[in-house]
């Protein structure tokens, strides 16, 4: 995964939990993010469709179990998808 | 392993029991439950039946993550005519107990919204709810249906309302209005002023065992007043209500020996915020405007004389709240909200010059068995 990307998923997981962008890791998840519930699973699966112009199947918004799980799925559909 | 969303079956009823347990295990919500049942006691598939209930599971594995129901149901749209609609209701999801299954939720919804694009929720307790800010969230728009209330008893409503009576300072000088009576002569003056103004009507209001052709008639008088209802002619009222089913009643209204109007009334379940007090709802009426207020009237009345000592609507239509002002109802606070998908909302435009005549009440959505 792209520094770059895990960056932008990284930042967009701060706004959505409100927590601090420095205490976000690709290891944070619903586990160790209080905010992280079932609405915002939603806020973070729409709003990864809508800033990386992608479509996410029922398959995929489970897969979205980490912030760097999150990030490696991205990173596969932007290099699914051709541009 | 990947969760999977289906029909729920008979096969997976001790499944979905197991997720209740462990539902219960981690919360104090009663509510927290799903059908036990694979076939929904209410409103089953049925031959050709317009209105039914369907059940999904999602699956992981063999375990069940989550659930929810449709009400399949159609509605009419003025200007657009008959569309199938489903009510999205009773989702419920392991992620409220588990953060593992945070997925689960939105996996759900997009399931539903997949499997019927015109989809719309009802009640949900308020837009602040879990429910209504996913929804929020999935684009759906979220409109508040207004709430009205006639005490019939003031003393009792003083004593027993609990909603409104959680501060202490409050329920002090509320047990004071009571006792002394100070409490009867203002809400029964409101209510007095407010039902003076309008007229008395000539009508004649009868209980019925079962809606027939002249519910059809109706149906076709009125709908062309409303912007949005879901379909209540002879057949469907038959379905929603059928004979035989004593926990609401229906009610004729006629002048002339002409039906003019219909009503259900019905005394809801028992609720905490109600206290002890008997509370008398009117579920859902039709009728052509000029006709509004003599169900109304009737309504109340039937009510009345059945020793309720609240009586409480739910009405989306101006029209019809119009008529409830006049007879005495009050506004109250209302946590009773439609919420329509994306695509059910463009059916709806110009939302702003339509809203005000959508028809919807407690009858709509999955309210019926859970109040009733």
């Amino acid at each position: 995964m792209t520094a770059a990307l895990f960056e932008q998923i990284r930042a967009m997981a701060s706004d959505l939990f409100g927590v601090p962008v420095e205490q976000i890791t690709a290891a944070s998840s619903p586990q160790t993010l209080e905010n992280w519930d079932s609405i915002q699973h939603l806020n973070l699966v729409l709003a990864v469709e809508e800033k990386f112009g992608v479509q996410l199947s029922p398959e995929e918004i489970e897969e979205m179990k980490s912030v760097g799980e999150t990030a490696k799925l991205v990173e596969s559909k932007l290099q699914a998808t051709p541009r | 392993m990947a969760i999977v969303i289906q029909p729920y079956g008979p096969e997976h009823e001790p499944a979905v029991q197991e997720f209740n347990r462990r539902l219960q295990r981690s919360s104090d919500d009663p509510n927290l439950v799903f059908s036990k049942t694979a076939i929904p006691r209410w409103l089953p598939p049925a031959g050709n039946n317009p209105v039914w209930n369907e059940f999904f599971v999602a699956l992981d594995g063999q375990a069940v993550r989550g659930a929810y129901g449709l009400k399949q149901e159609v509605v009419f749209i003025r200007g657009k005519g008959l569309h199938r609609v489903a009510c999205y209701h009773h989702p419920l999801s392991e992620g409220i107990v588990d953060r593992s299954y945070a997925s689960v939720g939105a996996l759900l919804a997009r399931d539903a919204l997949a499997r019927q694009p015109l989809l719309y929720a009802l009640g949900m307790g308020g837009v602040e709810r879990p429910l209504a800010k996913m929804l929020k969230a999935l684009g759906f728009g979220l409109t508040r249906i207004p709430f009205y209330f006639r005490v019939v008893h003031p003393s009792t409503f003083l004593r027993e309302m609990r909603a409104l009576r959680e501060e202490r300072w409050r329920a002090t000088l509320m047990n004071l209005a009571a006792a002394t009576g100070t409490g009867w002569l203002a809400i029964k003056s409101v209510q007095g002023i407010a039902s003076l103004r309008s007229r008395p009507a000539d009508f004649v209001a009868e209980e019925v065992a079962e809606f027939s052709d002249w519910a059809d008639g109706l149906w076709d008088q009125a709908k062309n007043g409303v912007s949005l209802a879901a379909v209540r002619d002879a057949n469907t009222l038959r379905i929603l209500y059928p004979p035989g089913v004593t926990s609401t009643r229906r009610l004729r209204i006629s002048r002339n020996d002409v039906a003019t109007a219909w009503a259900i009334i019905g005394e809801r379940r028992k609720d905490e915020k109600f206290g002890k007090m008997r509370v008398g709802s009117i579920v859902d009426c039709w009728a052509s405007k000029e006709n509004m207020t003599s169900v109304v009237k009737a309504a109340t009345q039937a009510l009345e004389k059945d020793g309720v000592d609240l009586i409480v609507t739910n009405q989306s239509q101006h029209a019809w709240c119009s008529a409830f002002e006049k007879s005495g109802f009050l506004k109250g606070p209302s946590n009773f909200i439609f919420a329509a998908s994306k695509k059910f909302t463009e059916l709806l435009q110009p939302l702003e010059e339509n809203r005000p005549s959508f028809h919807i009440t407690r009858a709509d959505g999955d309210g019926l068995p859970a109040n009733f």
